[in-house]
């Protein structure tokens, strides 16, 4: 393991090249280029918050920022994990070509939506700010909330990335689940829409997408610091995985160049 | 691991699974039946020392082993058992151009590149005009790589890997980058590493170059360690054994039937529509290369067989052929002349035509049209 970070601090700069073209090569071509990056969440949050007042009625105030400061941190969880299962499977070309640790594709996914998700932070400060929310000492907590969710994705795409080399049907399970998974996290209604759901209830407390959630909102919109017991062991659940996800890719990644 | 090796391989053997066709989605996984694999053992039991700064070449037919036993060094592939360790800082140059991006200029290429083989930005920096001016591309650096010719780009990506400061360095088959001028180029930069501490791996079919270049040659055949030793004597054995494979597969095919003989034939004189005078005596002169027993070549005038060719020596021929037809080809007998006499013919076209014959078969023709004039 202490090779494995060795290794990967030695390819730093493969890391950083491999950032930058993660960042500025996905919207080659398009006209509005990297801005889309940020468009599409926006554009996503005007949707909602057209249609689903209709829907439920008018159960939160400051809905707006509600559902700004769920679906970016959603669209993050989303875009890295759905990029991250195909990195392996996308980059076959250099795989067989040209060692160097294949753990760098995912970190630099990972890297990447970090990176776009701060800059979508701006936005929704901007929003907070004109909605009249206004911003709080509590945006420190911030950092720590986003690196519990960064640790968590790199953890899960280790895992599933390594697997869809073998079996390719693996995405469109993955694909599946984050449909189910957007249903099953608090990021376009509140909780209490749930209060009486009993056992469904359960599980969407038991989400740790559910915790961070409510951390984000803690930051930004009701200005309270996250509940650190559960946001621990979020943070404990994720490096487990985190583990796990080191060991499964490492095993597997020995027939990489043979099975792509 | 020995502190003088770089490279140590310790009873190894790779067996790739052969499917007929691979399982790919989960439906596939579950419902075909195992068993359809075969396994395939491309290296057997190899064990093989390599020291801090020797040159070696590997040799060997196609599918000996080679590039595998290449890409299981730089930890592309994994061994089924076996180990395979290295000691030091490993660069390879399997594929050139590797995570080459056509958008982004040569200068940022290089950056891109260098940082596949593992170096930090500081370390580039400090070569990178090294590495453009081993290139020579002059003002192209800042273009895109995509408006580059490929002899451009191959001596681009060669440039930045032969001057990644790699402790060990293995290299497939890519020497023949760019003219003559940059293929001198490439060598001296390969004897300047052979003379230095660097260790360098070659997979190589250019015989005669990597004969004067490295200092020990390894034989792989069929997936054993055949022979392991000085360039010269190696190559000679491997040589000696290619022909005789050679000609017991042609036995083999030629019994059961499958034969199929294949050959070249080349005219140097005269070339397509040259001018030639009446009085003077046509010199016609040229080469054959053929994988059968007992080919002949035939030349026809304007539909007419003329006499039976002479045969000439051709050493530089041979050179080239010697591998591939090894034990079919001999130096003295490969080329063919013929001295024909014009003063008989019209002035005009007419069409000279060079048969390769074998076992009457016609393996290869070429036409040649000339103008006859006074």
């Amino acid at each position: 393991m202490i090779k494995l970070f060795k290794e990967i601090y030695q390819y730093r700069e493969l890391l950083y090249t491999t950032i930058k073209k993660d960042i500025r090569g996905k919207y080659k071509g398009s006209v509005l280029g990297i801005l889309w990056s940020f468009l599409n969440p926006l554009l996503q949050v005007f949707v909602y918050y057209l249609v689903f007042p209709y829907l439920m009625g008018n159960v939160i105030d400051n809905y707006l920022i509600y559902l700004i400061t769920g679906l970016i941190p959603w669209t993050f969880f989303l875009t890295t994990v759905q990029g991250g299962t195909r990195a392996i499977k996308d980059n076959a070309g250099i795989i067989k070509k040209v060692y160097f640790p294949r753990e760098i594709l995912l970190i630099s996914q990972v890297c990447s939506g970090l990176i776009n998700f701060f800059i979508s932070c701006v936005i929704i400060l901007i929003f907070c700010i004109g909605a009249g929310v206004g911003i709080s000492i509590h945006l420190l907590a911030l950092p720590v909330v986003a690196l519990v969710q960064a640790i968590l994705i790199l953890g899960l795409i280790l895992i599933l990335s390594a697997v869809e080399v073998y079996i390719q049907d693996l995405e469109y399970i993955v694909q599946f689940v984050l449909q189910m998974g957007f249903y099953a996290t608090p990021v376009i209604y509140p909780l209490k829409v749930f209060s009486k759901a009993g056992l469904l209830l359960t599980l969407i407390n038991l989400n740790p997408l559910t915790t961070l959630m409510n951390a984000y909102r803690g930051c930004f919109l009701y200005h309270t610091w996250p509940n650190w017991g559960a946001l621990g062991a979020v943070l404990l659940l994720s490096l487990v995985i985190l583990m796990i996800g080191f060991w499964v890719f490492g095993r597997l990644q020995r027939n990489f160049a043979e099975e792509l | 691991m020995l502190e003088e090796n770089a490279i140590e391989i310790r009873g190894m053997s790779k067996s790739f699974k052969v499917h007929k066709d691979k399982p790919k989605t989960l439906k596939e996984m579950i419902t075909r039946r195992r068993g359809e694999a075969v396994e395939n053992e491309v290296l057997k039991n190899i064990s093989l020392d390599i020291k801090k700064g020797e040159t070696v070449v590997l040799i060997g037919t196609n599918g000996a082993g080679k590039s595998t036993l290449l890409k299981l060094m730089t930890k592309i592939l994994y061994p089924t058992s076996g180990t395979v360790t290295t000691d030091g800082k490993l660069t390879s140059l399997l594929e050139l151009g590797a995570g080459f991006h056509p958008d982004f200029t040569g200068r940022e290429n290089i950056y891109f590149n260098a940082a596949v083989f593992g170096m930090t930005r500081k370390e580039i920096e400090s070569r990178i005009d090294q590495i453009i001016e081993f290139s020579e591309l002059g003002s192209f650096i800042d273009e895109p790589v995509r408006t580059y010719s490929s002899g451009m780009y191959m001596r681009l990506a060669f440039s930045i890997a032969i001057n990644v400061d790699a402790d060990i360095l293995l290299i497939d088959e890519i020497l023949a980058v760019g003219d003559q001028h940059f293929q001198n180029k490439c060598f001296e930069k390969l004897e300047e590493l052979r003379d230095s501490n660097t260790t360098v791996v070659i997979v190589s079919h250019s015989l005669e170059s990597v004969k004067h270049l490295c200092t020990r040659a390894v034989w792989l055949y069929k997936g054993h360690l055949q022979l392991d030793g000085a360039p010269a004597y190696v190559i000679s054995e491997y040589l000696k054994q290619s022909a005789i494979d050679n000609k017991e597969k042609a036995k083999e095919l030629h019994s059961s039937g499958t034969m199929k003989t294949s050959g070249q034939i080349f005219s140097d004189h005269p070339r397509s529509f040259s001018d030639l005078s009446k009085k003077k005596t046509l010199e016609c002169r040229g080469w054959s290369v053929c994988n059968g027993e007992d080919s002949v070549v035939e030349i026809w005038l304007d539909g007419k067989k003329l006499d039976k060719p002479f045969s000439i020596p051709r050493e530089d021929v041979f050179e080239i052929y010697k591998e591939e037809y090894a034990g079919m080809i001999e130096p003295e007998t490969i080329g063919w002349g013929l001295d024909v006499d014009l003063s008989n013919l019209e002035e005009g076209e007419h069409v000279l035509e060079t048969v390769l014959r074998c076992d009457d078969q016609t393996v290869d023709r070429k036409k040649v049209r000339i103008n006859v004039h006074d």
